[in-house]
């Protein structure tokens, strides 16, 4: 059977954006797509997924699952149907994303020395303070080039209005970039005169990219400084991509137990004795960092590590504190920020944000909570969050009482239907939620994204959850012109 | 990887042997099972004539700690955790065997006429793992620390599979054994060929000591392994001496000079017993010391 079956039956809900199928056509972007699909049969498409789960599992593209009583490694689950971005559209969100990245940079500036932003009263000093993410310890610490926000994935979500909205901004240890990556490298080898002839946007010199970035952090001017990848060891749920971005980069992958301070300056331990690191790109987040400033049980980390920092002698990416720029509750203030420090409107909006501490707020999203989602303001990977629309009474009741005990660390956000993208599923297309993830490196000069990033697949039908933790997989992205 | 290629070939080799039971008399898998196994004397003489049981026992079960399953899962965790030290192709080249060996319905294969499929094509991707890394690792550190492992449990695999068989003849070179029964080890160790091509006296007990000790020509060979290891020690040293690396290099430079200024004719009965397990034993020790000198964090 060809897919032109399939592909002209493919239909998605109900006022739901669909990233192929407009209301009574097939977009414009996805043209060569789908009429180079429906020269296809279904059984050379499932050889192809067959294919591409193969080439996951030999290369070991993995993540591992916490909580997953099974077996702690899984292949990522990806769908080899390309997502599809037109490059106008994509260049209006990079304008976006570099526009929030330099407020929010600037932003960290502010908040760790002069804090003008909260005395000019654009943010409540409350919020800051009281976010668990605010590192004093790093208060007037200075960093190479005023840049905190190294390396971040923004997360963007369509709406059924067809507008992009930002949904959160990861601005600590943000991941994925490695599977946006294999991803291509997959695709390149199931489709590849689809891809040629799309004329799609390369990634593949984002590894490229942020090696440069790295080397030009190094605090003393030398010619070949020591960059290294500090990660919390094989049982990371993102150990895979350590291991990726090390070997891409070509620089030393190591544990905490690998690095030393001695008089303030990092040095890693090796066969030949110990060799200085002049930059650290680390995994591990900042409270297990350094065991003799932050947790004090911390054994991934670097004892002396923060004496380096401060005295400048070891750049870190990203900087330490960014999670306060990040905590869902601060994201409601980037627009502000925007309009603060850049004096310009934000080209991507948010999406809108009640601050549950507020009790008018929180008084309407309990009066709505069909319609919202709750999360927590300092959780990741999809994980504490409440969605009103499938809360059971029992849950709901807890929720409430967890909200109203510390309302500060909750927000709620309406629910927005994610548009949609068709997967190839038991053999028939289907329509599943996605959002996007493009990543942004900055540096010296300036802030550079990798076109299309990572688009992230809720494969359980019906669920608004792309988290990997939670069952979501990825797709190929593709910013053609 | 080099202790699952090991394992593969005597598996396969007394699999396909055991079947010629008038030349070998009575063959039983007790000796594989004393070597591969933790199994009790009494354990491995229930289990020696069943072949189906002691297979899996060897490839699949993850109660033993020396089973092919276990052995490469730790390969695969162990290539895991350095991948920014070994090449792209490696780690698929382990990933691979790793997945062939986790794979459903590997027990059912050994229970049938596919036992010997499954183990060559084991063997294939233990070759393919051995040609890959040659090609395509640079010859830096992580190239002479694989060696260096891939060596010393050569070394000792090669010494205890040799004694095994020399304790059936009780040590004694006088003891009669033609060629053919010697296959068992010649062929565990992919030595059977030059054997016949090397050899041409019928002192077979003593031509086979040579071989398996003392040929340089001899991949498997005791002395071929030492002097590899020798190399790579000192390349991995060459940075980095200190008073506790000479020390290495000079007690392992001792262990080789003993076997090679050894004389094989020497070599008989309590004497062979004693060469043995005191090499072993000295080789561990070697091992022991590579590891606290170069990877211990204190």
């Amino acid at each position: 059977m060809s897919l032109d079956h399939l592909l002209q039956e493919y239909r998605c809900p109900e006022g739901i954006w669909d990233e192929m199928r407009g209301p009574d056509h097939i977009r414009d972007h996805y043209n060569r797509v789908f009429h180079s699909l429906r020269q296809l049969e279904v059984g050379s498409l499932i050889q192809k997924d067959r294919m591409a789960a193969e080439l996951f599992m030999n290369q070991g593209i993995t993540f591992t699952v916490y909580s997953d009583n099974k077996g702690i490694e899984r292949i990522f689950p990806f769908d080899i149907m390309p997502r599809v971005i037109p490059g106008r559209e994509w260049d209006h969100i990079e304008n976006g994303i570099k526009q929030r990245l330099k407020a929010l940079n600037l932003f960290l500036k502010d908040i760790y020395n002069d804090q003008q932003i909260i005395k000019d009263k654009v943010i409540p000093a409350f919020l800051v303070a009281s976010c668990p993410h605010y590192t004093r310890e790093v208060f007037g610490i200075k960093v190479p080039h005023d840049i905190y926000v190294h390396i971040s994935g923004i997360d963007l979500i369509r709406g059924n209005d067809g507008s992009f909205y930002v949904l959160e901004d990861n601005l600590r240890t943000p991941s994925g970039v490695s599977y946006m990556l294999e991803n291509r490298e997959v695709t390149k080898r199931i489709f590849p005169n689809l891809l040629t002839d799309s004329q799609v946007r390369r990634v593949s010199n984002y590894p490229l990219l942020l090696h440069e970035i790295l080397l030009q952090l190094a605090p003393t001017q030398i010619s070949d400084p020591t960059v290294v990848l500090l990660t919390p060891g094989v049982f990371n749920s993102a150990y895979y991509e350590h291991t990726f971005l090390a070997r891409q980069m070509g620089i030393s992958l190591v544990e905490g137990r690998d690095l030393t301070v001695d008089n303030h300056k990092v040095y890693m331990k090796t066969t030949n004795g110990l060799e200085r690191v002049h930059v650290i790109y680390r995994r591990i987040d900042d409270e297990f960092l350094d065991p003799l400033v932050f947790r004090p049980d911390s054994a991934l980390g670097v004892p002396g590590l923060m004496s380096a920092y401060r005295k400048g002698n070891v750049a870190i990416v990203n900087a330490l504190g960014n999670g306060v720029a990040d905590d869902k509750a601060v994201y409601a203030y980037v627009p502000d920020m925007i309009r603060y420090y850049l004096n310009e409107d934000p080209l991507l909006p948010n999406v809108p944000t009640y601050q549950l501490s507020d009790p008018e707020a929180r008084a309407y999203v309990f009066g709505n909570i069909e319609h919202m989602v709750v999360k927590r303001t300092n959780q990741s990977g999809g994980y504490g969050m409440v969605m009103g629309n499938k809360v059971t009474d029992a849950e709901w009741a807890k929720a409430k009482a967890a909200i109203e005990k510390e309302s500060r660390n909750f927000i709620a956000q309406p629910i927005i239907p994610l548009s949609t993208v068709p997967c190839f599923i038991d053999g028939v297309f289907q329509p599943r939620h996605v959002d996007l993830r493009p990543y942004a490196l900055y540096g010296p000069q300036g802030v550079k994204i990798v076109p299309g990033g990572l688009t992230r697949v809720a494969l359980k039908e019906g669920s608004l959850v792309v988290n990997s933790s939670q069952g979501g997989g990825s797709k190929d992205t593709w910013v053609i012109d | 990887m080099e202790r699952a290629d090991g394992l593969l070939r005597v598996a396969s080799t007394h699999y396909t042997l055991s079947m010629d039971k008038d030349v070998n008399g009575k063959m039983t898998w007790q000796p594989l099972l004393e070597l591969f196994t933790k199994a009790t004397p009494e354990q491995a003489r229930a289990l020696e004539d069943d072949t189906e049981g002691v297979l899996k026992r060897l490839l699949t079960d993850t109660d033993n700690t020396n089973s092919l399953r276990v052995i490469v899962s730790r390969a695969r965790e162990n290539a895991r955790g350095v991948q920014d030290h070994i090449t792209k192709e490696v780690w698929e080249a382990v990933n691979s065997i790793y997945h062939l060996a986790e794979g459903k319905g590997l027990e059912d294969q050994l229970s049938s006429y596919g036992a010997l499929n499954v183990m060559e094509q084991f063997a294939r991707h233990c070759v393919l793992y051995t040609g890959i890394t040659d090609i395509t690792m640079p010859r830096g550190l992580g190239w002479s620390f694989m060696n260096l492992g891939k060596y010393l449990e050569r070394s000792l695999e090669t010494l205890a599979l040799t004694d095994k068989q020399f304790q059936l003849i009780g040590y004694d070179m006088d003891e009669a054994k033609d060629i053919v029964q010697w296959r068992y080890l010649l062929y565990s160790l992919s030595g059977y060929e030059l054997h016949l091509k090397t050899y041409r006296s019928p002192h077979y007990n003593l031509n086979v000591l040579h071989q398996v000790l003392f040929n340089e020509y001899f991949p498997h060979s005791l002395i071929y392994s030492l002097t590899r290891l020798e190399r790579h020690l000192k390349n991995v040293v060459k940075e980095n001496r200190s008073a506790d690396s000479d020390a290495l290099v000079r007690s392992f430079g001792r262990l080789h000079s003993r076997l090679r200024y050894m004389d094989p004719e020497s070599i008989n009965g309590r004497i062979l017993q004693e060469f043995f397990m005191d090499f072993r034993t000295e080789l561990l020790q070697f091992g022991k010391r590579l590891s606290q000198h170069f990877f211990s964090y204190s």
